[in-house]
């Protein structure tokens, strides 16, 4: 890691503005438009790698505080300049506090062991929330920062819930936008506000499949607005698709989904569940105010509990409830008489990709021959393959696991002891009977078939 | 309670204590209501204590007879065992104990009857009729037998019908007389000697040798010895007692160290850079583990089995901390285990919902056991059907860790009475108040893992397939003393 290091931080107070650009910066010429999408395209991937290097060893400690300080100069000098190098500069703005801010957090890191799991390496490492707002680029908009942390602190969980605030707060970002005197929005906004806006998000959480989902797909409606339309009427007819996109894609397809998934249930059956999922707990609503007499097991799991609001809500309508942890699973799955799971993402292999626990929930009920139904929307749907639950995953602070005044509150200090808070988890397709989504019940193996169909009409 | 343990929560160790300066019931109802209230739990805790007991009751009982010794323990283990029934281990310490009496017995009197078969031609015959007469009285068949007339195959078959009648109906346990019961199984385990004794309590043959030893079966022959053995345990029982007390003496040094047995293993069984998952915190998997580690670098990721059992857990990956000090339950404080980071093992700690998602990073599976089952099933911590089961998915190696003092010979149909169903508070507390009121909460303790699931089993004796266990449950357990606290229990 110094190896890398040595390069960008030598002589970071004069040589900031050049230093970045071997890295990030494409040729000035007409090919650079391209290029950044692309890149754009890529941001999430590209963050990671941007930390990977960006994690520096004590000359980050210098290097943080000049570098802010050069960073208005920096720009002020850059905004005297012609518009073109005003985007380079721009371009290398939005990078060298991401840096500082970067590089700043794992600054106490290095003197210690490393306790990142060996196996789990390749994965970045999400940071605590404080540092998040600290470094963030002055161009994230104010309603993703605070999108930012709420996702960061789990205000904000769930792909759906995440997906809908995302292009809410983008709408907002679009709102505020005006486009540059001698710049096209189609050309500006994506590379030069949105980017921004996205790696912020992704630096407080990994993005979400179903956002990485809107996020190509808002990309791709900016890159389809004329030049010629007036900058208003741009700006609201993107932002009217962003409203009817989350009409189409997320509220009107739980509903669907869940009518179709209430329709499953019948008088007597015990329906099994796993952490919280929106679209779940609306199926069971609309089942149980259909008057279907049933009853819910929740299986929930730490450190996230998010099963004890579920549980709370549905007991709340009067539900009959019962609530259990994942380690009293195998005693929980022989009652129930279905299995719903909501998802995070329907791998193209047919593999569901979700909380952490999700599989074994899967195995036990496959195990006790209990229908196994996925309810997920087609937005969640992605061409990636999984095999395994590691090659891609979450992983989240180790901290949250850590009991208060319990045995692991000075782990760090435990030579040899790693935590691993993992996120999600891919539970295999044979283990799942049918998949719940607005444009139809399939089996797992029709995942891609869906997906294809979903993006053709898109495209 | 003595005094000096005021202020001290109850546990194994003031129970230990406590032991020297009680009254013996005194001490059995102490540590009956430690175990109703789970100040004693966990196998070991529970096997230690129970041995300790059984060996102030044996040391404090009134010769009269073995079978009036053996009426007194299972008396007292069908109390502690009353009182906390899903703690097999109570059961099995009294079963090893029972077997072992009766063993002592049988070896007694077979010197005894070697002896005097030797030395005295006259007293043999006087002895047998009374042994054959007890024998009559004890339920054989009144009609034409006479201890003159030798025909071992008429005795021996109204011998089979009796035993197989009492296996049926065992009804009335504390009526019955006390060494009748016996069965095959056990006569087999040191039967020279007593085939030698067979021909004298049988024979008012001129030569005994003439008949072929063959031709008595078992079950007549042990149950006549046992009687003879209560008629005239009297004489010998100082002896016998010395013997029984040393017996018990040898299953509580078995019970110390048998995880350094068990760990002996480790090895033969751990290869270097393995990656193994764990759960829970046990003793013997620590002890297993720690070994491995003197030898071979490795790493171990550990499933916590919140909410039962992750404070321990815990500790056991990170080392004490102030407040788990506080509500140590059993011996952890004066045998304090190493944790497993600094014996060099690199370990991982994961919540149990991740297991599935590490499983295909794992080569191999040690699980701890609270209880092992004749079938080769096991009863651990819950979430231990999980691993095995997400273990057997990715066809990976599941072993299981555990002494031969968890090895129960019970085999009840119905596993999930076996089942314990915790505090439901552990989950939801009473901080969520709407959530308790509206919510029904299940904390199973514990979990039932058939034998298909697991590979290997390692005891203190070796490495054995789980089909092979019900081999060492018949050697270590007398088959009549299975069921010695519920008679009327049928399979």
């Amino acid at each position: 890691m110094p190896a890398s290091d040595s390069a960008p931080s030598p002589d970071p107070s004069t040589v900031v503005p050049p230093a970045p650009s071997p890295t990030i910066e494409p040729p000035k010429l007409t090919g650079a438009e391209l290029k950044k999408q692309k890149q754009a395209e890529k941001a999430a991937r590209r963050a990671q790698t941007v930390i990977g290097k960006a994690v520096m060893p004590p000359p980050a400690a210098a290097a943080g505080p000049s570098s802010a300080g050069l960073r208005p100069e920096a720009a002020n000098a850059a905004r005297g300049q012609q518009r073109r190098a005003n985007a380079v500069s721009s371009s290398s703005q939005q990078d060298i506090p991401t840096r500082s801010k970067k590089s700043g957090s794992p600054i106490e890191e290095p003197k210690e062991e490393d306790k990142t799991i060996e196996f789990f390496r390749h994965l970045t490492k999400t940071k605590a929330y404080p540092a998040g707002l600290k470094g963030a680029n002055k161009d994230v908009h104010p309603a993703v920062q605070v999108l930012g942390l709420q996702m960061s602190n789990y205000m904000i969980c769930g792909s759906s819930a995440r997906l809908v605030a995302t292009l809410q707060a983008f709408k907002k970002v679009i709102q505020s936008y005006t486009t540059p005197p001698g710049n096209t929005l189609t050309r500006h906004f994506t590379s030069h506000v949105l980017s921004p806006q996205i790696e912020f998000l992704a630096s407080c959480r990994p993005l979400s499949i179903s956002m990485g989902n809107a996020i190509r797909w808002l990309k791709l409606e900016i890159s389809k607005v004329d030049i010629d339309v007036p900058d208003n009427e741009a700006k609201e007819g993107l932002c009217s698709a962003i409203d009817s996109f989350i009409q189409e894609r997320v509220t009107l397809a739980s509903q669907v989904i869940a009518s179709s998934a209430a329709e499953k249930i019948r008088d007597g059956d015990v329906i099994l569940t796993y952490a919280k999922s929106s679209v779940v707990e609306r199926a069971l609503v609309q089942a149980f105010e259909a008057g279907k007499k049933f009853s819910v097991i929740v299986i929930d799991s730490r450190p996230l509990y998010e099963g004890k609001h579920m549980a709370a809500a549905l007991a709340n309508l009067g539900m009959e409830v019962r609530y259990a942890l994942i380690s009293g699973l195998s005693h929980s799955i022989r009652r129930a008489t279905k299995v719903f799971l909501g998802a995070h993402a329907m791998m193209s292999n047919g593999r569901l990709f979700s909380r952490v626990g999700t599989a074994l929930v899967g195995m036990e009920a496959n195990s006790y021959d209990k229908p196994v139904l996925v309810l997920c929307e087609t937005i969640k749907f992605t061409e990636k393959v999984a095999l395994d639950s590691i090659l891609h995953n979450e992983i989240a602070p180790a901290d949250e696991l850590v009991i208060p005044d319990g045995p692991l509150e000075n782990w760090r200090d435990v030579k040899g002891l790693q935590l691993c808070n993992l996120m999600y988890d891919v539970t295999p397709a044979e283990f799942l009977q049918m998949i719940i989504s607005e444009s139809g019940n399939v089996p797992p193996t029709s995942v891609p078939v869906l997906h294809r169909l979903g993006n053709e009409s898109q495209a | 309670m003595p005094s000096l343990s005021t202020g001290y929560a109850p546990n194994l160790g003031v129970f230990l204590k406590s032991l020297k300066s009680q009254q013996l019931e005194a001490s059995i109802e102490n540590l009956i209501s430690l175990l109703k209230r789970r100040q004693i739990k966990n196998s070991r805790p529970c096997a230690i204590a129970t041995a300790h007991l059984l060996l102030r009751v044996v040391a404090r009982f009134k010769w009269t007879d073995v079978g009036k010794l053996l009426e007194r323990i299972q008396e007292v283990g069908q109390r502690l065992i009353q009182a906390q029934p899903r703690e097999m281990v109570v059961g099995n310490i009294v079963r090893r104990v029972l077997g072992m009496i009766r063993d002592e017995a049988k070896e007694d009197r077979n010197e005894d009857a070697s002896d005097s078969a030797s030395n005295s031609q006259l007293s043999s015959p006087k002895r047998q009729s009374s042994d054959l007469g007890h024998l009559r009285n004890a339920g054989g068949p009144p009609t034409a037998f006479s201890p003159l007339r030798f025909d071992s195959k008429d005795v021996v078959q109204a011998m089979d019908s009796n035993s197989d009648d009492s296996f049926g109906s065992k009804s009335s346990a504390n009526h019955r007389p006390p060494l009748i019961t016996s069965h095959t199984s056990y006569a087999v385990t040191n039967n020279v000697p007593v085939q030698h004794s067979m021909f004298n309590l049988l024979s008012a043959m001129p030569s005994p040798l003439a008949t072929p030893p063959g031709v008595s079966s078992p079950q007549g022959r042990s149950s006549v010895n046992m009687s003879s053995v209560a008629h005239r345990a009297a004489a010998s029982s100082n002896d016998l007692k010395a013997e029984v007390i040393s017996g018990i003496e040898e299953i509580i040094d078995e019970l110390d160290q048998v995880d350094e047995q068990i760990a002996s293993y480790a090895q033969e069984h751990i290869h270097s850079n393995e990656t193994i998952l764990t759960h829970s915190s046990s003793r013997s998997v620590q002890k297993f583990l720690l070994k491995a580690a003197e030898k071979r670098k490795f790493t171990v990721i550990v499933a916590e089995s919140y909410p039962n059992d992750h404070e321990a857990t815990h500790a056991a990956v990170a080392g004490k901390s102030k407040s788990s000090l506080d509500d140590s339950d059993d011996m952890d404080s004066d045998t304090f285990l190493k944790p497993l980071p600094k014996a060099g093992i690199t370990v991982i700690q994961v919540t149990d919902a991740a297991i599935f998602a590490v499983m295909s990073r794992v080569n191999k599976v040690v699980l701890a056991t609270h209880a092992v089952i004749a079938n080769g099933g096991l009863i651990a911590a819950a979430g231990a059907r999980g691993i095995a089961k997400a273990a057997s998915f990715h066809k990976t190696p599941v072993i299981v860790v555990s002494g031969v003092y968890k090895l129960s010979p019970e085999y009840p149909f119905e596993f999930e009475s076996l089942i314990e169903y915790g505090d439901p508070g552990s989950i939801i507390s009473y901080h969520d108040g709407p959530l308790v009121d509206s919510v029904e909460v299940d904390n199973p303790v514990y979990d039932y893992v058939p034998p298909h699931l697991v590979d290997l089993y390692i005891t203190n004796l070796g490495a054995h397939a789980p089909s092979y266990l019900y081999r060492i449950v018949e050697d270590h357990y007398k088959a009549e003393d299975t069921n010695f606290h519920n008679p009327e229990f049928q399979y």
